[in-house]
Parts: C-alpha cells; structure tokens; sequence
C-alpha cells in the first residue's frame, strides 16, 4: 500500500469522525487535536479505524511521538514494512 | 397528592420505539387495533432454538430523526448523530426515544435549569451483543476492537449520551431490576422528585441489545416460549391464555419526563398523568420463579403510597409475560391485593403485542397505560383463544373497548425476586 492510499484512508476516516475537517483541505503538515480541534477520542477513532481497515497495526506506546499527519503516515508504512518482514508491529 | 417538599409528580413527556411505531399516536393506534409486532429476529445465531420475538434491529435511526417535527434544534439532532454514530444498537434507541419524550414535554423550549433536570436509566446489561461481537474481534485481534469500548462496555454510557444530547446536568444514574428496571426507575424518579433534588427527571426505559447468547440462555432455564408458535410468531405471546409457554423477548425502548406539578404548571406544561406511588419489594431468592408474597407486597405497597383504596383502581396494566406460573402468580396476587375489585375491571397484557422488552419494559407499558387513560380506551389482550380456567379475570380478550379511568396500576415483575408496581392517575 502506497503512501497516498494510506493518506486517503485516514483523510476518510477523518472526514467522517471529526466535524471540523469537512469541506476543508487536510495537509500532512496537520495536527488532528491543534488544527481541527478534534477530540481525544475523535482522534484515538480515526486511527483505530484506519488501522482496522488497513489490516496495520501501529503499536499504541508510539501513537503519542506522531506531532502531525505526516508523522503518522510514516508509522503506518513502517508498519508495513514491519508486517511484511515477520518482525511484527506489536 | 402532595408528598415530601417537592409535592405532586406529573407526566409531561413521553416517547416510545418498538416494533408497533415509535412516535404516540402510531403505537396506540396499534394497541388498539390489536395488532402483533412479533416476528423473528434477523441477526440471531440460527441454533438458538428461540428465535420469535420483537426485532429492532434493523431499526432506521435516520427516519426516525428526519420525522422529528420542527420543535427539535437542528443542533441536537446533529449531537445525537454524531454521538451515536459508532455506538451499540442500546445507546441509538434510547437516545432517540428519550428525545421523543423531551420534545413532547415542550422541554426544547422551556428555560429549565439543567441542574436541576435528573436522568434516573431502568436497566442493565444492554449491550451483552454488541460486547460479544467485540470478544470475537479480539480473538482474531485485540487491536481492532471498537475504538471507544473502554468507554462503550459501560452501561453508564447509554446514560451519558442520551445525557450528554439532551443537556442534562442534575442527578443522573442506572438503576436495575432486570426486567422491573423501569418501573424501579419510574419510583427513584419520584423520591427524587419529592425530595425536591430535581424539578424534572427524565426516565429512559433502556432497551437491551437481546444476543444470540442471552436468548439460548433462556431457552435453557425454559423462560421464552420456543416450541408451538415458531411458524407464526404473532401467535406466541398469550397472556392469561390456556396455551401460553413462555415470554416473547423484544427489542423496545420508553422514556417518560416525570416532573414536579408546581414546576409543570410553571412553565406551563401539559400533565398527561399524576404518578401517584411507586413501591418495589425482593422475594429475598434469586430465582426466576415468580413470588405471590413479593408481587403482593409490591402491589400493596404502591396503593399504599398512592393513598388509594383497592377499590379506586379502575384498570391494570399487568406484567402478563405470557409464562404458564409468572400469569397465574400475578392473577393471584392481583385477586388477593384488590379483592372484588379485580372482577370488576379491565386487566391487560401489552405484552401481548409488543412481546416482552425485559428493562424497557414497564416504561413502555407505563406510557401505554396513560394512553389509554387518556384516550379513555383499554387496548385487547391479543391471542385469547381459549381461557385458562384458573384465572377467570376481564382480560380484555382480543377487542379494546372504551372504558374510562381515573386510576390504573401498572407491574413489573424482575427475574431474582425484583417485583414492583406503580400507581397513576388522571390529571
């Protein structure tokens, strides 16, 4: 999975949870809590439905180092990456 | 009647989701047609032997909120959307219903103080189904539960959102009773209400989400009714009838706005009912096996604190699951707590129709109840095909009738002894 398939899937799940990012631009550069005022569970929401539905698992104790979108989009392909060499994410 | 610094309590709101409607007028008018709202359950593991019963759950929450007249703020339809998006079937239809209640009350418009507006929730494990699709997805991987099911695995969180989508901010919390949950609400609403800690107090009769597990458990402890009318489900709830065998589980969800009568005459509320006493009672066994002392304390109890005599009851909603020995428990504890008076007036199962909604139960024939009374009409007992001789009492068989009453008594019977009943009256 690319990337862009990634960002697409969490700028979904995005849309669809938190109310402030409808009919608005969402950049890598974006933080979910400072720049959509979403909140915390908004936040752990996405994440756990992207995770499901990418079939990728990011191991939770990490989730707090990402300080924008761009951040997570890096955890989600090293998951991957993870996942594909049988080192596991978890 | 006055009682305590809070005095009267009335009834200013009421709202209602089972299978026969979910707005008043749709329910009552099908109350009165004798119409059956049991069929099958959808979604229920195929070897459960019992799988007749009241199925909401394919229920359109989106119909119901776009038929919602104009007296709902947009931005609450829009909190309960948001907040019952991802949430178990439970949390969507007692928000939805306890929002009916809150509209017809006129409490979108009043000016209330919501520290002083209560929430008191009849029921318990409501969401035994939506826990045990999570249990399967943790076997598979517990990373991808639901995301918020630390928050959602509380019953406290059907409480919550409804709360948290109507506004309130007074005292707020679950009591249970198994399927005396809600008339056990309806009587902590009221000592809140006349201990004048609250000046309205909204009761969620709360529906329970009824899994495949819940449900092979009642078959084996022989509770619901799964072995004559599997091909014709509006057949096998049968109160009072010679050939009932058992309770009929259904989806269902009642909310009523109980309320001070100075604080519904100030804001110029309309008083559908005055709840006049509420009294509960334990039959100190955990056992599902009905108890005549227990019922006919309760009974007792609640004509007690009503301040009525037998012979003022005009009319009552009876618990009548349809159980061979739970019926003529109750007949018997009815005959022995009202004497004579129990020949002389009508005696109803709303169970008949809608099957047995366990928690939500008694709120849905509680607002049943001030339907009719209202309407001065009592609804059929459906499926009276042959009379059990042992009964013997005007169950109002397969036709409603006019009939006007002042005063009616409403039960509600729990698994583990939890017996209760309360008492209304005319306005």
């Amino acid at each position: 999975m690319t990337r862009d398939d990634i960002f697409s899937a969490l700028k979904r799940n995005m849309t669809d949870i938190i109310e402030s990012t409808r009919g608005k631009e969402i950049l890598e550069s974006h933080r979910m809590l400072g720049d959509f005022q979403a909140d915390s569970l908004e936040v752990v929401e996405v994440i756990s439905r992207t995770m499901k539905q990418l079939k990728t698992k990011i191991p939770r104790t990490r989730l707090n180092e990402a300080k924008n979108i761009g951040d997570l989009l890096d955890m989600f392909m090293a998951a991957q990456v993870s996942a594909r060499s049988g080192s596991g994410a978890s | 009647m006055s009682r305590g610094r809070g005095g009267a309590v009335v009834i200013t709101g009421m709202g209602v989701i089972t299978t026969l409607g979910d707005d008043l007028e749709k329910f009552f008018a099908a109350l009165m047609a004798g119409r059956s709202g049991i069929g099958y359950f959808e979604k229920i593991d195929p070897r459960v032997a019992a799988r007749v019963g009241g199925d909401l759950s394919s229920y359109s929450l989106e119909d119901c909120l776009r038929r919602q007249p104009g007296q709902v703020p947009t931005v609450v339809i829009d909190r309960l959307r948001r907040l019952v998006k991802s949430s178990p079937l439970s949390t969507q239809l007692n928000a939805a219903c306890a929002l009916q209640a809150f509209r017809h009350a006129g409490l979108f418009e009043a000016s209330m103080d919501p520290g002083r507006l209560g929430h008191v929730l009849g029921g318990h494990n409501l969401t035994i189904s939506y826990l045990l699709e999570n249990a399967r997805t943790f076997e598979e991987e517990p990373e991808f539960i639901e995301p918020l099911l630390g928050l959602q695995a509380w019953d406290t969180d059907v409480l919550s959102v409804t709360s948290e989508v109507l506004g309130v901010r007074g005292p707020s919390f679950l009591v249970g009773g198994a399927c005396a949950s809600s008339n056990v609400a309806v009587m902590t609403a009221l000592d809140l209400l006349r201990s004048g800690r609250a000046d309205a107090v909204l009761v969620s009769g709360a529906p329970m989400d009824l899994s495949s597990l819940l449900l092979q458990a009642c078959v084996l402890i022989e509770a619901v009714s799964f072995r004559s009318f599997n091909d014709q489900p509006e057949r096998a709830s049968r109160p009072f009838d010679a050939r009932r065998e058992g309770f009929i589980p259904s989806h269902g969800a009642g909310a009523l706005v109980l309320e001070t009568e100075a604080h519904a005459e100030q804001r110029g509320a309309r008083a559908w009912a005055t709840v006049l006493g509420a009294s509960c009672a334990s039959a100190a066994s955990r056992h599902a096996k009905p108890n005549f002392e227990s019922q006919l304390a309760a009974i007792s109890g609640a004509l007690a604190d009503a301040a009525i005599r037998p012979t003022d009851v005009d009319y009552v909603n009876a618990h009548a699951t349809s159980t061979p020995l739970g019926d003529a428990v109750e007949v018997a504890a009815l005959k022995q707590a009202l004497g004579r008076r129990a020949w002389e007036i009508p005696i109803n199962s709303t169970k008949s129709m809608i099957g047995h909604a366990l928690t939500a139960a008694s709120a849905i024939e509680l607002i049943a109840t001030v339907l009719q009374m209202t309407h001065g009409r009592v609804h059929p007992t459906i499926n009276q095909e042959e009379p059990d001789p042992e009964l013997g009492l005007d169950f109002v068989p397969n036709v409603g009738r006019p009939h006007g009453i002042r005063i009616a008594l409403s039960n509600a019977f729990g698994f583990g002894g939890l017996n209760s009943s309360v008492v209304v009256g005319a306005p």
